[in-house]
């Protein structure tokens, strides 16, 4: 059976413990051995939404295991513009290719591919729903920092709305029994309720603020997220909270001595430069992190043993 | 004559009861027996607001066709969960069971997520799972919205 990467809902513990054991192998393996790991085997890297991390780290993911890469990076350079189907277009791709990776403005678009293609799929992206690889990164990034994923005090601020990363990576870390949570937001961009009713089997504690400086103290890690312009429908609404929250070197002055910040990239100005020089920056490292998860991905959708 | 016969709709010979309707979901369960192409000509009995010991109030529909097909008995036990389908013959009811919606929810509700690729993808048939039969919740498989089964609407 073909495996696919389409939600965290999908994952299980074992499954989210198995990737990371994956990860932790391939950064032990030299560059040089991890080029014949995918030699022959090549990946549809299918952009229908802009993207720089995820699609580069993807695309040199893939050629660093010796394996290659076709697609596009966005949806204007395709036949889709001339009036394409979604489903001619998967169908198309398959034939070229052994793995799709996708990335799509729509939600439900990669479960859709997944269950029209043959072939193995990773979701990318899919508009406010999932980003799973980016949450499977960040667990990584997490569990390399505190050596636990388990009982810390992760604070989310910013776009708790319509972050993708933000909500697959709440409900991976209640997969992993945290069960209490920071909420930093303005009002209009709180975590929708629906994302509060879980029923894990355990209570989850959610502490909703709209002050920044409240998180300092209390986390462990502060996962920052970008105001998204692209996902308002009013320019108005963007303008109204687009500078609500800044961090800066500052602030983090009174941060316990281990608080990790963390953030999906890309930033605007939620995090001021200054932090990236203080231990507390751990962003840059989340992305690089993403080549080695997404890596550890590919390998285990080949099924191959490391 | 009785104040029982005088309050029922009349006795059917042969066809389907819709009874132990919450009072007011029988005008909804209307609606989608008169979205049926094949209800079209069938003689359709309606009561509102019987006493019932079991609901207090209770909606009753009475249709004199030996059948209801699958996707509107469907329909109708997502409007109204639990509602007793009796099959009636020589006046006599022969069957009666108590309809509760399906696990599975294939192209029965639309997704009201705009963002939703049901929404956009021609030919695309929605699904949702009753993630929670209490609150009487679906999820959508493709979105992942959790929704209200009441707030979404049927696809007929």
């Amino acid at each position: 059976m073909k495996k696919d990467v389409i939600s965290m809902h999908d994952l299980t513990l074992e499954d989210v413990q198995c990737y990371l054991k994956t990860a932790e192998k391939v950064e032990q393996i030299p560059l040089e051995e991890r080029f014949r790991l995918l030699s022959g085997k090549i990946m549809a890297s299918l952009f229908f939404e802009a993207s720089t991390r995820t699609r580069l780290s993807f695309e040199a993911a893939m050629y660093r295991l010796g394996g290659n890469v076709i697609g596009f990076a966005e949806q204007g350079a395709t036949s889709v513009s001339k009036g394409e189907s979604f489903s001619d277009t998967i169908h198309t791709v398959e034939s070229y290719s052994d793995v799709i990776v996708i990335r799509h403005p729509r939600e439900g678009t990669a479960r859709h591919a997944a269950q029209i293609s043959f072939l193995p799929v990773i979701n990318a992206g899919d508009g406010t729903n999932q980003h799973p690889t980016q949450t499977l990164l960040d667990l990584y990034t997490i569990k390399k920092n505190f050596n636990k994923i388990e009982g810390l005090r992760i604070a989310f601020v910013g776009d708790l709305k319509y972050s993708r990363t933000v909500h697959s990576l709440l409900q991976a870390l209640m997969k992993f029994k945290v069960n209490e949570f920071m909420l930093v937001s303005p009002e209009s961009l709180r975590l929708p309720e629906y994302l509060k009713k879980v029923n894990m089997g355990f209570p989850v504690t959610f502490v909703e603020t709209k002050k920044l400086e409240d998180a300092i103290p209390y986390a462990d890690i502060i996962y920052m997220t970008r105001i998204q312009r692209e996902r308002f429908p009013d320019d108005i609404e963007y303008e109204k909270v687009k500078d609500s929250f800044c961090l800066n070197a500052q602030m983090l002055k009174a941060a316990p001595e281990g608080l990790k910040v963390l953030h999906p990239l890309p930033r605007v100005n939620e995090i001021a430069p200054d932090v990236d020089s203080t231990p507390h920056a751990e962003y840059f490292t989340q992305a690089k992190n993403g080549l080695i998860m997404r890596q550890a991905i590919l390998l285990n959708i080949f099924e191959v043993a490391i | 004559m009785s104040d029982k016969k005088i309050q029922m709709i009349p006795k059917i010979r042969s066809g389907i009861v819709i009874d132990h309707i919450p009072a007011g979901d029988g005008v909804r369960i209307l609606e989608i027996l008169e979205r049926d192409p094949r209800m079209k000509n069938i003689p359709v009995t309606f009561g509102m607001n019987y006493q019932s010991n079991k609901l207090g109030a209770k909606d009753m529909i009475k249709i004199q066709k030996d059948d209801l097909c699958e996707r509107t008995i469907q329909h109708i036990s997502l409007v109204s969960p639990g509602v007793t389908i009796k099959r009636i013959r020589d006046f006599e009811v022969v069957e009666k069971v108590s309809v509760q919606p399906p696990h599975d929810m294939i192209n029965l509700l639309k997704c009201l997520n705009p963002g939703c690729i049901t929404q956009n993808e021609p030919g695309l048939k929605s699904k949702f799972i009753l993630t929670d039969p209490v609150q009487n919740q679906v999820t959508c498989v493709y979105c992942e919205r959790v929704f209200s089964i009441h707030e979404l609407s049927p696809i007929i």
